[in-house]
């Protein structure tokens, strides 16, 4: 019997496998199509010296990985990556939290639902602004002379304002400052919507054994939302890595290369100086790096899990 | 990608459609076309700018002369033309002629990369090769790794710029200090100045202003020798050498001594330009593209001076008329270039203060027009185009752009700055050279 039943059961399975694959190959084809091919085609220009065009592609065999590793300017970008990090990731996960705590706990139990959602929308404004449009606009608040703050600080008599986006121990870290207002709004929405899902049972009873806020805030909701704050880590920081837009309206890279990010970087080779293939490369360096942090946070995420499911 | 259409009608639009898919099947090299029906310009100039009006007159000319042929206008902007070129030109849907940005790092690029026409049989039999001046010309003509300079044509010129010093006559006679005709006289007005607490000039250190006023001031030790070993590679550039190191020097003094404000390093010529305007600075070392600007914007007495003593100005040809390898109407599009040429069209730009490069200025009527023609057509007659700053290799707008802010932020010493320079320079140049 079990001789018979065997293959039936394998036929079925594979049945069952060519069922679903009508509905997978629109995937796979967009996947090929956006992904897998011009993925391909960057490698094999990353392998060239070529100025794009017509211009006749000329072998570098791993050239340009190699000349990556000597260049100064792609190891302050990648440097200037981790501050992209703590700006983009970090703080604004932290931030988030405790803005999505106190707006669902506080504010929206004292003032109800709808003065949360209000606050909550507010926070989630600058995700929906055009990066282009919110860099004009910091461009306005952070002009060394004609700047608002500036003219604030000048008012107040503070003779000497900071050159925000023009001096090099300054440009980052405002840098930063934009990129966090620009991203706290989505852990606001994500931990928000988190929260709305944990049992509230679970608080009640933590009460109930005398646990205050910050014990409840560790003990229950910390755990309660990991998976959130998973997606969260993971989307952010590979934002963060492959960040452009800010860059470009704020400070092109300057001054003097120290908001250099690989992204722009690699448009620089690419586009202004026509080094197609070190551009390529550039851009799949950032491309394994991405991925590399993706898979980690990723199993860390599954570890995490599966820890969890086991302790239950 | 497509902004604002103009000029043309839905039912052209839709006329010329299978036409342009026809085209699409046919020779990706490009034809003669000179039965085609349609002409497909894009340019980036507004309406109101000289270039823009000089440009509506010519097509108002080519309509006359070729009442069969349709005439499509497409506004783009330098940005999008500047920095996608190389990847819309590789297909077939391109215009027949289109405007874009002269230079080794530009059209250069352009040219080796095999996506514009060689225009040389053009030249020589339409005779824009006597039309312009030499000087004009050389921005024309690109080799095979696209250097300027020599080799074939590749885009025709059809108006000028330079750089020169823009003043602010109320403030001068303010602090009674005389328009200044020698080096020495300007540095003096600018000390006057700073120490009345006014910086004098007005600048711009994420742009290319603070470039163009490094520039001057090489120019200003510098000789056209030295000029041809930078810009055409005639010879090895020691960027430690006299010319540039005094020029750097001196401009590490001026900020030293307060005439550029410390805080300009992230400033663009736009803030540059309005805070000249508003009367913040006395003085604006820049292009003649502000001119009109200036002219509608300015509520004050100002006036243009070349930039004093040199015999040399950054500047070149404005940009260029070029004719994409894969266009279907190249016939049409010769056409047109060379009615840009044409001397009604060139008075036209002449009149709104447009530097024509085939006219002259005895028939603009405006005085401040006029003497700016004037001081343009006496830098062609001293074959006094230098070019600009950026033009040698392909990303040294921005390699000079970081090297000026670490000067004006005071991080690098002028000799930092040189070493700075000098390796991208050498760099690119090995680059451009390998192909």
């Amino acid at each position: 019997m079990t001789t018979v039943d065997r293959p039936r059961v394998r036929n079925r399975r594979s049945r069952d496998w060519l069922g679903y694959l009508p509905y997978l190959v629109p995937g796979l084809i967009a996947f090929t199509v956006v992904i897998l091919i011009p993925f391909g085609m960057n490698i094999y220009y990353s392998l060239h010296k070529w100025k794009g065009g017509n211009a006749p592609l000329r072998w570098y065999g791993l050239g340009n990985y190699t000349d990556l590793l000597a260049d100064e300017q792609f190891w302050t970008s990648f440097r200037n990556s981790v501050a992209m990090i703590v700006a983009m990731v970090l703080v604004p996960t932290v931030i988030g939290l405790l803005l999505a705590t106190t707006l669902f706990d506080v504010l929206g139990k004292r003032f109800g639902p709808r003065v949360a959602s209000v606050l909550r929308a507010t926070y989630y404004l600058p995700q929906i602004l055009p990066v282009a449009v919110a860099g004009v606009l910091w461009n306005w608040i952070l002009n060394s002379q004609t700047g608002a703050l500036n003219v604030l600080l000048r008012e107040v008599g503070v003779t000497d304002p900071p050159n925000w986006l023009g001096s090099t121990t300054t440009a980052l870290p405002t840098v930063m400052l934009v990129l966090i207002w620009i991203q706290i709004g989505y852990p606001v929405v994500i931990f928000m919507s988190a929260l709305q899902r944990v049992d509230p049972e679970l608080y009640e009873a933590a009460e109930l054994d005398g646990a205050g806020w910050w014990h409840r805030f560790r003990a229950i909701t910390i755990p309660q939302i990991k998976p959130e704050t998973f997606v969260i880590t993971l989307t952010c920081t590979v934002a963060a890595l492959k960040v452009f837009g800010p860059i470009y309206v704020l400070t092109r890279g300057g001054p003097e290369s120290s908001t250099l990010v690989p992204s722009y970087y690699s448009y620089l080779n690419f586009f202004d100086k026509s080094k197609v293939g070190y551009g390529a490369a550039i851009a799949n360096v950032l491309t394994v790096l991405i991925i590399a942090v993706a898979v980690v946070i990723m199993v860390l995420q599954a570890r995490s899990a599966r820890r969890e499911e086991e302790g239950r | 990608m497509a902004v604002q259409r103009k000029t043309v009608v839905a039912g052209a639009l839709a006329l010329a459609l299978p036409l342009a898919l026809a085209a699409c099947g046919g020779d990706s090299s490009g034809g003669g076309g000179s039965d085609a029906d349609t002409l497909t310009i894009w340019h980036y100039e507004n309406d109101d700018s000289a270039m823009g009006q000089a440009w509506n007159k010519a097509i108002e000319i080519f309509e006359d002369e070729h009442p069969d042929v349709t005439v499509n206008v497409e506004n783009q902007t330098f940005e999008q033309i500047q920095k996608n070129a190389k990847i819309f030109l590789t297909g077939d849907d391109v215009p027949d002629v289109m405007e874009y940005n002269k230079g080794n790092a530009t059209a250069g690029q352009l040219a080796s990369q095999g996506l514009i026409t060689p225009l040389t049989d053009e030249a020589e039999s339409r005779g824009w090769d006597s039309t312009l001046p030499a000087s004009i010309q050389t921005t024309a003509r690109y080799d095979e790794q696209g250097l300027m300079g020599s080799g074939d044509w590749y885009g025709v010129p059809n108006y000028g710029e330079f750089v020169g010093v823009y003043f602010n006559q109320d403030m001068l006679d303010q602090y009674g200090i005389a328009v200044p005709t020698t080096f020495d006289e300007f540095e003096a007005a600018l000390a006057t100045f700073q120490e009345n607490g006014v910086t004098p000039l007005a600048e711009a250190g994420a742009e290319y202003p603070m470039g163009q006023l490094w520039y001057e001031l090489v120019l200003h030790y510098a000789d056209r020798e030295l000029v041809d070993d930078y810009q055409l590679f005639t010879s090895d550039v020691d960027f430690h050498g006299d010319a540039f190191t005094q020029a750097t020097e001196k401009l590490d003094e001026w900020i030293k001594a307060g005439y550029v404000a410390a805080d300009s390093a992230a400033l663009t010529a736009e803030d540059m330009g309005v805070s000249f305007i508003n009367g913040t600075y006395p003085f604006m070392v820049s292009g003649s593209w502000w001119f009109g600007r200036l002219t509608e914007e300015i509520p004050f007495t100002w006036g243009q001076t070349l930039f004093p003593e040199n015999t040399m100005h950054p500047g070149s040809s404005g940009n260029l008329w070029v004719v994409p390898e894969n266009a279907v109407a190249k016939d049409l599009a010769y056409d047109f270039i060379d009615i840009t040429l044409r001397p009604e069209v060139q008075e036209v730009l002449g009149q709104a203060g447009g530097l024509p490069v085939a006219g002259d200025s005895s028939a603009i009527t405006d005085p401040k027009t006029k003497e700016l023609t004037e001081n343009f057509e006496a830098i062609l007659d001293d074959d006094g185009l230098a070019y600009y700053p950026d033009w040698p290799v392909p990303g040294f707008y921005d390699v000079l752009v970081s090297e000026f802010q670490s000067l004006i932020n005071q991080s690098k010493t002028p000799s930092e700055v040189l070493d700075g320079l000098s390796s991208a320079y050498e760099s690119g140049k090995t680059d451009l050279l390998e192909g």
